[in-house]
Order: C-alpha cells, then sequence, then structure tokens
C-alpha cells in the first residue's frame, strides 16, 4: 500500500517519466518512441518545440520555422494533413509513411510520435544481442526439486513445511522458507495433491508450484551497457537461450558516456534517483517484453544477474557513483553482491533474487569481468589469450590461469561515433562496411538506406580502405598526393578544405546520402581515430610489456562487444587498432559481457568463479604508467605492414 | 642568411639535417638570437599552425619539437648570460581529480618550442597549488587542462581561488581539454580556451601581446 502511495507521489511530481494517468485529460502529452518518453505539453505547441524542451534533437537547421525540412520524425498518431510547406519538404514516400516535420505538426491531442524515420525503425537498431555461451552443466543459481509430500494425516499430523522440508531429504533439513511461500503453502499443496515442484533458493524454500509449473523455470540476464541494454530470457533447465530483446539506454540523453551521467548526477540533487529511474524502466520494460513473448508473467521469474560497466552498477544498485568520475576512481562496491529483485526495483517474483556481477575496479567493470569468464581464459594453463572489448570505454585481459592482466582505455568515444563529425551508433542509416568494388565504393549500410553517417565498424573500414589506397597516409594525412589505385575514384572523392591546404574525403555526396547533404570524413575525424586506436594498441602493448610476453606469445585474440563482432579483422590490423596476428585465431565472441552473466546464472560455480577471477587479476592503471605516453605516442601512426 | 632550410628540417622534424644546419650557422658567425627567432621559433610556428589544421599530428608535431631542442641546445652556448628573452612565463597544469597529462604536455612543449618559460605543475594540481605557484612564479598565463567533464569545475575553482587571493588581475588565464568549450571559458571568467596545442601557442601570444 505504501509503495502504490509512493508511486504516485512520484507520478505527479515528474510527470514526464512515466505514461500519465488517464485524469488528467485537460493535459496534452506526447510520446516519444523508441525511448518512450512522455513529455507534458500546451496545447498548440510544435512537436518539435516539445521535443526540444526537453532537450531531445531531431535534427534541424532553421530553428523550426519550416524551411530546412530536417526535422522529421514519424507521426504514429493520425493528425492534421500536412500543409504547404511540409507538401514542399517531404517527398510522397515520405508522407506515406507517415513521416513529418516536427516543426510543422501542432499538438492539439496527445499523440504519439517515433523519432527514427528509417523504415521498420524498430528492428533496426543493430544492437548485439548473442555470445557464445559454452553450455554449462545447469546447476543454477535457482533450483527446481520434485518433491512428493506426504499429506497430513492423524499419523504424519506435522505441519505442511516440516513435511515437504521431510520430503526433500536430509540436505534441506536446514531450510528456511520465504514469508511469501508460506502464506500460499496451504492452497499451493492442496492444489497440487501434494505433488510438485520445490523452488530453492540457496537456503529458502521461495515457492510450491505444481509439476511442469513455468515457476522457476526462467531466469534473466541483464547486460547493461552505457549504450544499450540487452535482456535475456534463459530456460534454466538446459541453460538454452529463450528470448532476447534489446533497446537503447535511456540514460543516454543525458551524456553518451558514464562521466557526463555522474556529473548529471554531481550537478542535480534529484540526478542518482532519475537515472535509477531510468535504467529500472528500461530494464523491466525489456523483462515484461521477453515474458510476454512467452506467456510468462513477472512471478514466474525468480532469479535474474547483471553485468555492467561499474557505473552502470552502480546506479542499478542506487550507489552513489561520483568517486569514480575522478582521480583517484574509487567505487562504492566492486564485490558482486545479491539483493532481493524487489528492493532495487525489478519487476520480478515477490521473493526474487538480482546477482550483480563482480567488479574489479572503476573502470574494469562486472561486464568486464565476465567477459574473462566467458572467455574460459581463466582455465587456461599454456598460451595467453588476449581479450578485446571496445564497448564506450576499452577493456582489456591479457593472460591465463597463471596469471592475467586487465587494463581499461579511453578508446570508445571514437570507435562509438562520438567525436567523429558524421559519427553515429550503429542504427539505421550507419555505414558498417566499406568496400571498393567494380563499381567503386560500396557501403553496407544498416537498414537497408541511404548513409546517415559512420559507425565504429564503418569507420574503421572506412579509413583501412583509405589507407590502402594511398588517400591517407602512415601519418593520418589525407589527401591526394598519395593516390596509388583507382585514382579517378578517389581523387573525385578528396575534398579541398577552405584554405585549400587540408583534406576531407566524401563518403556521400548529395545525390547519395539519407539527407540529401554531403558526409564527409574530415581530417580532424582520422586523427581522432588515430588517437582512439593509438589508446587501445598502447594497452595491449603495455599488457604485454607487463607480462613479459610478445604478441607471439598469444594463443587467441578475442573480440567483444558490438564492434568487436562487426568490426573487420583486417581492416582493424590495418590500422592498428589490434595488433598484427593470424586471423584465423582471431574470434569475435559477441556479447560477451550477458555470455557471462549466463553462464553464472545457469550454473552457480560460474557465479563463485567470477568472484576468484576477481582476486587473479591484476589491474593496470594506464593514466599513471610511467610508459603509457612513449606507447601512447608510438601507436598514432598508422602501420606499414598489412595482410592485404 | 637565409634560413629556410633550418625551418624546413625542423618543421620536417629531421634532427640530424637540422643540427648540422645550427652547426654551420654558428660556425659562420651568425647570431643565435637571429637563429633562434627566424629558424627555430618560426618553424614551431608553423608546426603549431599545421597542427591544429589538422596537417600533422602529434609523432610529428613531437618530433619536430624534439629537433627544436636539439638545436636549441647547440645554440645555448653561445648566448651571452641571461641575453635570451621569454617570450613570457606560464604556468600549467592538469586540475584536481584529473590524471590527463598528454595533452597538457603537449601544449608546455610547444609553449617551449615558441620561447615561453613554462613552469608545469604536473596533475592533480588543486586550486591552492596554483595560487601558490602564481604568487611565487609571476607568470603572465596560467593555463589549466581538464580532460574529465566532472573535473572542469575545479578550473572555476582555480578561478575563484585566484580572485580570492587577490591575483586574478595579475594573470591571464586560459584552459583547455576535450570537454572544454569557449562557452565554458566564459562562463567560468577565464580568458580564452584553446582547442589543441598549436591554438594554444598562437593564443598564448596574442594574450601576452595585449597585456
Amino acid at each position: 500500500m505504501k509503495k502504490n502511495a509512493k508511486g504516485r507521489k512520484k507520478k505527479k511530481k515528474k510527470p514526464n517519466q512515466v505514461p500519465p494517468s488517464p485524469k488528467g485529460r485537460k493535459i496534452l502529452w506526447l510520446n516519444v518512441l523508441p525511448e518512450d518518453m512522455w513529455i507534458k505539453v500546451k496545447r498548440g505547441a510544435t512537436v518539435y518545440e516539445a521535443l526540444q524542451s526537453r532537450g531531445l534533437d531531431v535534427g534541424g537547421e532553421c530553428g523550426g520555422v519550416g524551411t530546412c525540412g530536417k526535422c522529421k520524425v514519424r507521426i504514429i498518431t493520425a493528425v492534421a494533413p500536412p500543409g504547404e510547406e511540409e507538401l514542399e519538404l517531404l517527398t510522397a514516400e515520405e508522407r506515406e509513411q507517415g513521416i513529418r516535420l516536427a516543426c510543422r505538426v501542432r499538438i492539439t491531442k496527445t499523440i504519439v510520435v517515433h523519432t527514427d524515420i528509417a523504415p521498420g525503425q524498430m528492428e533496426l537498431f543493430q544492437i548485439l544481442k548473442d555470445g557464445h555461451v559454452p553450455h554449462p552443466p545447469a546447476d543454477p543459481l535457482i533450483a527446481k526439486h520434485a518433491v512428493r509430500v506426504t499429506p497430513p494425516s492423524l499419523q504424519h499430523p506435522e505441519s505442511d513445511f516440516y513435511r515437504l522440508r521431510a520430503a526433500l531429504g536430509p540436505r534441506f533439513k536446514a531450510l528456511h522458507v520465504s514469508h511469501h511461500c508460506l502464506s500460499e503453502l496451504y492452497s499451493n499443496l492442496r492444489r497440487a495433491d501434494f505433488e510438485g515442484e520445490a523452488i530453492i533458493h540457496r537456503r529458502y524454500l521461495v515457492d510450491f508450484q505444481p509439476p511442469n509449473s513455468p515457476s522457476g523455470r526462467y531466469g534473466i540476464v541483464f547486460d547493461i551497457g552505457t549504450t544499450t541494454l540487452v535482456g535475456k530470457l534463459i530456460d534454466l533447465a538446459d541453460g538454452s537461450e529463450v528470448s532476447v530483446i534489446s533497446r537503447l539506454n535511456s540514460q543516454a540523453r543525458f551524456g553518451s558516456n558514464v562521466i557526463s551521467r555522474i556529473q548529471y548526477v554531481r550537478q542535480k540533487s534529484q540526478g542518482r534517483k532519475r537515472m535509477r529511474e531510468l535504467l529500472l524502466r528500461d530494464l523491466n520494460l525489456i523483462a515484461r517484453r521477453l515474458l510476454e513473448a512467452n506467456r510468462l508473467n513477472p512471478e514466474h521469474v525468480f532469479v535474474a544477474v547483471a553485468a555492467g560497466n561499474t557505473t552502470m552498477q552502480h546506479f542499478l544498485l542506487n550507489l552513489d557513483p561520483s568517486g569514480i568520475a575522478e582521480a583517484p576512481f574509487s567505487p562504492v562496491i566492486t564485490e558482486g553482491v545479491t539483493y532481493p529483485a524487489p528492493s532495487v526495483g525489478l519487476e520480478l517474483h515477490p521473493n526474487a533474487a538480482l546477482y550483480v556481477m563482480p567488479a574489479k575496479s572503476g573502470y574494469i567493470g562486472g561486464d568486464h569481468i565476465s567477459f574473462i569468464l566467458a572467455s574460459g581464459a581463466f582455465h587456461e594453463s599454456d598460451g595467453l589469450i588476449l581479450g578485446l572489448d571496445f564497448g564506450t570505454n576499452g577493456e582489456m585481459f591479457l593472460g591465463n590461469r597463471r596469471r592475467m592482466l586487465t587494463c581499461s582505455t579511453a578508446a570508445g568515444p571514437a570507435l562509438e561515433g562520438a567525436r567523429i563529425s558524421r559519427g553515429m551508433i550503429a542504427r539505421a542509416g550507419a555505414v558498417e562496411g566499406v568496400h571498393v568494388g567494380d563499381t567503386g565504393l560500396q557501403y553496407d549500410v544498416i537498414g537497408n538506406v541511404k548513409p546517415k553517417g559512420l559507425c565504429g565498424s564503418g569507420l574503421v573500414d572506412m579509413v583501412a580502405v583509405l589507407l590502402h589506397y594511398g588517400v591517407v597516409d602512415g601519418s593520418g594525412l589525407l589527401g591526394p598526393e598519395g593516390i596509388r589505385e583507382s585514382k579517378e575514384l578517389f581523387l573525385s572523392r578528396v575534398v579541398a578544405q577552405a584554405d585549400g591546404a587540408v583534406h576531407d574525403f566524401l563518403v556521400a555526396g548529395t545525390e547519395e546520402s539519407f539527407y540529401g547533404d554531403r558526409i564527409l570524413l574530415t581530417q580532424k575525424d582520422v586523427r581522432e581515430l588515430q588517437l582512439a586506436k593509438a589508446a587501445v594498441a598502447a594497452g595491449v602493448q603495455l599488457l604485454l610489456q607487463e607480462m613479459g610476453a610478445g604478441i607471439e606469445d598469444v594463443d587467441r585474440i578475442l573480440l567483444a562487444g558490438a564492434l568487436g563482432n562487426y568490426v573487420n579483422p583486417y581492416s582493424a590490423m590495418r590500422i592498428g587498432l589490434i595488433p598484427m596476428f593470424d586471423p584465423s585465431r582471431i574470434e569475435s565472441v559477441g556479447n560477451a559481457a550477458s555470455s557471462g552473466a549466463q553462464m553464472a546464472l545457469v550454473n552457480r560455480r560460474h557465479w563463485h568463479e567470477a568472484a576468484e577471477i576477481v582476486d587473479h587479476v591484476e589491474h593496470v592503471e594506464l593514466s599513471v604508467h610511467p610508459d603509457f605516453y612513449d606507447r601512447f605516442v608510438r601507436e598514432m601512426d598508422f602501420p606499414e605492414t598489412n595482410l592485404w | 642568411m637565409d634560413l629556410s632550410a633550418l625551418s624546413e628540417a625542423v618543421i620536417q622534424g629531421n634532427i640530424e639535417k637540422a643540427k648540422e644546419l645550427t652547426q654551420q650557422a654558428v660556425d659562420a658567425g651568425e647570431d643565435p638570437q637571429i637563429l633562434l627567432d627566424q629558424g627555430l621559433i618560426m618553424a614551431m610556428d608553423t608546426v603549431g599552425e599545421n597542427f591544429a589544421k589538422g596537417l600533422l599530428f602529434v609523432p610529428q608535431m613531437l618530433r619536430s619539437a624534439k629537433t627544436m631542442q636539439e638545436c636549441l641546445a647547440i645554440l645555448q652556448p653561445h648566448f651571452q648570460a641571461g641575453s635570451v628573452t621569454s617570450k613570457g612565463k606560464i604556468v600549467l597544469g592538469t586540475v584536481k581529480g584529473d590524471l590527463h597529462d598528454i595533452g597538457k604536455n603537449l601544449v608546455a612543449m610547444m609553449l617551449e618550442g615558441a620561447g615561453f618559460t613554462v613552469v608545469d605543475l604536473g596533475v592533480d594540481v588543486a586550486p591552492e597549488a596554483f595560487v601558490k605557484a602564481v604568487s611565487e612564479e609571476h607568470p603572465n598565463i596560467v593555463g589549466m587542462s581538464a580532460l574529465l567533464s566532472t573535473t572542469m569545475p575545479s578550473m572555476a575553482d582555480t578561478v575563484r581561488a585566484l580572485s580570492e587571493a587577490g591575483l586574478r588581475e595579475a594573470v591571464q588565464i586560459m584552459i583547455g581539454g576535450a570537454p572544454v568549450t569557449a562557452q565554458y571559458a566564459e562562463e567560468i571568467g577565464a580568458d580564452r580556451y584553446a582547442p589543441d596545442a598549436g591554438s594554444a601557442v598562437i593564443k598564448a601570444k596574442k594574450l601576452v601581446a595585449s597585456a
């Protein structure tokens, strides 16, 4: 009861964060997808104004006066037909798809808009959901035990719980029972005719259900990324994946990286609460959709495992992450923890447990420990395993069961599109691959639309191609002088800046791009990529140095995360993002964070192993390492050698 | 004497060639001050400008700076004591809570290359440490670097601390670092924002000239 009252109060205070109650008829709302954000608006305001008021950028260069035609959104609710300006600035095709100019649509009723205007937009975020999970024998964190309970009789007048415990055998002599389970036990036992399944978490009986009930059969894994969130529904009986759902992290509007989100928390009195609410709303949405898709209820799920970077894990647990944002980068906690899911805010069974993976430090989070867990490197006795995760922050590890080192490096921004003039995350319109064929430059574009910009793998491919053809030289200078082959093709795309000395590369001309503008890869973009790849490469070199090993001692290279999965290893080697290595021993392991968390979920041995990994692995702090500077500078140039 | 070959060698970062040319010029009795100003410093100005444009990058800039230092070592004994004129003095540091020093080091190196006297306070420098350095060193400029948006507020704290110590009017303040903007410089009452090491030199010169 108390909770409900609190919940209502919250709604009144922050109406933009939750779906409105139907009572507020006088108030108009703008529901913005895909974030599912609710914005309170004044009657007659334009969609553009409403989005601006919340700091949501939909593009647009004219400031909302209806002349640039850039602020396109998909209006899902039926609204008045487009006026003259829109007819002029939108194609018939766009109008057919419900695309309108945000600055020309006035809100006179509650409406729903989608800010991504690419066709089929809902499925077009390229979030990496899959990972390679070594299937461990199932011994999940929550166990189901088939049991036949003696019905009560004059010979056996003991309590229901006593007889249930006795039926489970001597192993469970010290079994406790949750209050919730107990309150339903009388009817649950009788409904099942005393034969069913006891659901046990650690030493607690948390539920009793008839045989083959979906209760306690499934668990959920959350991969909490700075940019993207992934939820997996796992069948605990065999450890298999049942469903996977992802969405973008709604916190992203408060900054693309953890530092800017922590900054928000420090500046706003309600900042931490707000961050937590956004994250939990996302996770609960993911959980609900996973369950709905499988005709399950939240009450069926008794366990979830979450893995994220240390900051995200702090947000999830409502801990203050401020310490992570400045030297000495100290978090509140790094140990793995288990809490009742409802007290954290996850809407599962009232007795459900949430496991949060252990972290190593402020920048080596539970996601990276999960990666190490999934890699199997902890059991490797001879060769060294090098694991690289290019997330928003790049993390890596090197080693085996004898010794293991790990470090983090600020590589992510450029590789995830930030600080690149036309960089973007992997969503509709992002160039994710570049090829040179008979017909010239060919792009793989997510969503099969014309390009809007470059995501990480596209950027790496693009620069690798330009290096190959001499458009970019070893020092990173972009220009027409060194072009070796296909001269006409590349010459026509090298564009001089106003001063004539600096050149950019035309990725797509006005005819070729989605928005009808020019997409340039600028000289500065190449410099940003050099910084990013140098940071990763320097990290690898320093780990090797600390290990007293060379790249030839490395057995396998594992690439995790979205970029690790989509990047062409040849291109990554061409630009020096990863060291020159036998391509057959480079493996993309996909979403390793969720794979490791999944292993912990389906086998408790792995949950304990994660803690052992944390103890085993040594953290190398690059920012204070005496050799980092020299290595970093040395790795900024592009390598001369390549395998093409 | 035509110093363009020497300048070119510094810009190219050709250490051997630049040293050779410097030695030749010294042997021929050229004025070391002219060699410094019109050969080395002018070359480094070009390097800074090219860096700011993106035409060259950190490794190339460092090589040019190293070339310059090697040449300077040859010139040094030929200056009469105290006759090298400094272009100005700058106290430099990465602010409290922030350990990033690469960008700050590049700025220091380029400023030295441009003839400034640089007092580098290192990283994780508290406002009080800046105040102390200003009162002891009497610089023309205070330069602050921050690479984290969470440590940027420390720049504002330092500006405030300098004001409270009554030293704000005595110095010009210049700030930089990835999350820093010109608007932020204005907000906290700094005098200039420099987006990179090359621009920092150009702006530092203007600040000293205008003071």
